[in-house]
């Protein structure tokens, strides 16, 4: 199949817009809501709450034999946060450090999320079909009805970022002197977190709890490399998100066999190493140029004097200890 | 315009505990307006959690603290807070102006974004630091002392009338040095109270005009003349300090921080069970 071809299935053919409009506001929002989740290291949270929010989907199905995606989702995010206040209870009260406490928190709900799900199975309830989808994604199921929960719920998470920018970028860089101008941190930590767990179970259906963690960090690692603005970083790893959740779901609806979750990972890896590689600035190919440049430079004696006098234009020390408060 | 308190900052019996060992015990402390104060003591001393209670950033176990006669919920305007350099990630992807307008992040309220007017504020606090060519710089782009001038010029931007800067000359190059020096002088030659954590004993008697000295008790705080005396600094630091007999006392040679004795901590963390059980 061309590529041609492929666009124009991509507004006919009903199933691939689904799929693919699913995928994109999934990378959206998971993208830009997953540069905070990287700033604020709080990567391996996301890996713990998407692997916890599995038990939550099934026990949502078991009580309400109902998998309308409203309530999956909501199975999926009361444990996800139920998981992330065990994490941060595990910290606070013992003295098990962050990452043990992830990890521990992260197999004991996949844990009983995979033996409830294999309980299910062998309900003999017909209507449980479909459920184990959650653990590797599929995309190519997703419905319009998906596609809408997800739109309406990411939707309201980018909102109330753009509303909280400002405060959330306060929490993400000083969160002490943030506290100290009267903003209720902890609230604020709370908000940002909860919409970091709708990001992820949003994804569940489409990319899958072993994996959705990784539409997370990836964009937003890639795009760390392309800029220094947290503005341009957001939007550019909401664009990343887009372009791997699409090209991963499109993969996987056309080749049969592969998995979503696995195949928008691999197309969001191919963005980080794309980036990391060749990224101005921070990327390993520049920076190996840099220096073998700088290396050069400094063999030749000459120019390196002349760096030595008319580089370094810092600021001037008189200046500075001049008084240079007297403005006030 | 009423008249002006003369007591910037009040702390009365105040009792900090993290989990069962007392940081701070019963401290009492005064700070006049106008007056230039460092806090000095051995590392554990609770330095910094004597700013962050302050600050109501840490929740006191007992005792409470009045700036300008009220609480600190209060009088947030009024303050300005200059935290340790190092808490915080200077790889964050902003910029020098971006960081410097933080400071008028209380001003703006909820919401509301800075603007033509915060920018111009910031630029202001920044050439004060002598940071205006910087304006646009990539924050991981900046030296040490660079990122303490920044800093700096946030708490600037706070327009605040009480200071708190929590260890300003940490790791910070002799220009950067001189110039939060200059900068200090200058706040408190317009009025302003300034608090500042200090490690550096050679330099008290040349920068400040008060000194507290602090290990989990308030040892001594007064006019730098009064209390900035040798049987003190031994009450604080526990006798292991060497003294040069000559004016000014020096620390160890390098003015670095000096162990806490092993004696010291046992008194406060028996009081602290005290202090849990409310007093």
């Amino acid at each position: 199949m061309n590529v041609s071809s492929l666009i124009t299935m991509l507004f006919t053919d009903y199933t691939l817009r689904t799929v693919a409009l699913g995928a994109a506001v999934l990378g959206i929002v998971s993208g830009a809501l997953g540069s905070f989740a990287l700033l604020r290291r709080q990567s391996l949270l996301g890996d713990a709450i998407s692997h916890a929010a599995l038990p939550g989907v099934v026990l949502a199905f078991l009580l309400t034999r109902s998998k309308a995606p409203l309530v999956l989702v909501a199975g999926a995010m009361i444990a996800g946060w139920l998981a992330t206040l065990l994490f941060m209870a595990i910290i606070r009260s013992t003295r098990i450090k962050e990452d043990s406490a992830l990890a521990f928190v992260l197999s004991t709900f996949f844990g009983l999320g995979l033996a409830l799900l294999t309980f299910t199975q062998r309900l003999p309830d017909s209507r449980q079909a479909g459920l184990e989808h959650f653990l590797f994604g599929q995309a190519a199921a997703l419905m319009v009805e998906d596609v809408l929960t997800m739109s309406l719920l990411g939707g309201l998470a980018l909102i109330l970022l753009g509303v909280f920018w400002k405060e959330f970028k306060l929490l993400s860089f000083d969160r002490d002197f943030g506290a100290s101008l009267g903003f209720p941190m902890a609230a604020l930590d709370v908000l940002l977190t909860t919409l970091l767990v709708t990001a992820i179970v949003i994804g569940l259906q489409a990319v899958g709890v072993v994996l959705m963690s990784a539409l997370i960090i990836a964009p937003a690692a890639a795009a760390r490399q392309w800029t220094d603005r947290l503005g341009v970083m957001t939007a550019l790893s909401a664009l990343f998100g887009a372009l791997s959740g699409l090209s991963g779901a499109l993969i996987s609806s056309l080749v049969p066999g592969f998995s979503t979750g696995p195949t928008v990972v691999l197309c969001a890896s191919a963005l980080v190493l794309f980036s990391l590689l060749l990224a101005p600035n921070r990327g390993l190919i520049w920076n190996g140029l840099r220096q073998r440049r700088s290396r050069l430079k400094l063999q030749a004696p000459e120019s390196s004097v002349l760096k030595i006098s008319t580089g370094l234009p810092g600021p001037a020390g008189g200046e500075a200890q001049g008084g240079g408060y007297e403005h006030l | 315009m009423q008249v002006k308190p003369t007591t910037a900052v009040e702390v009365n019996d105040l009792t900090v505990a993290y989990r069962d060992q007392a940081v701070l015990w019963d401290v009492d402390l005064t700070i006049p307006e106008g007056s230039l104060t460092a806090i000095v003591g051995p590392n554990g001393a609770g330095k910094s959690t004597l700013l962050k209670t302050i600050l109501g950033l840490l929740k006191p176990a007992a005792g409470h603290v009045l700036i300008y006669g009220k609480p600190y919920t209060q009088q947030r305007r009024l303050v300005g807070y200059v935290p340790q350099r190092g808490s915080v990630d200077w790889d964050f992807p902003t910029t020098v102006e971006d960081v410097v307008m933080m400071g008028l992040y209380g001003r703006l309220g909820w919401i509301r974004r800075p603007g033509r007017r915060e920018r111009k504020l910031a630029l202001k606090a920044l050439e004060k630091v002598g940071m205006l060519e910087y304006a646009g710089r990539q924050i991981s782009q900046l030296s040490g002392g660079q990122q303490q001038r920044v800093f700096l010029a946030r708490a600037l931007a706070q327009d605040a009338r009480i200071y708190f800067m929590d260890e300003p000359f940490q790791g910070v190059d002799a220009t950067t040095e001189r110039a939060i020096v200059a900068l200090l002088h200058g706040l408190r030659q317009s009025g302003k109270t300034v608090v500042v954590v200090h490690h550096d004993l050679q330099t008290v008697p040349e920068y400040f005009d008060r000194v507290t000295l602090l290990n989990v008790q308030c040892i001594a705080s007064g006019p730098v003349a009064e209390v900035f005396n040798e049987e003190n600094l031994r009450r604080t630091y526990g006798g292991r300090i060497a003294f040069f007999h000559q004016p000014g006392f020096s620390a160890n040679g390098k003015g670095g921080e000096l162990p806490v004795p092993a004696g010291v901590p046992a008194v406060p963390a028996a009081a602290g069970e005290n202090g849990r059980n409310g007093r």
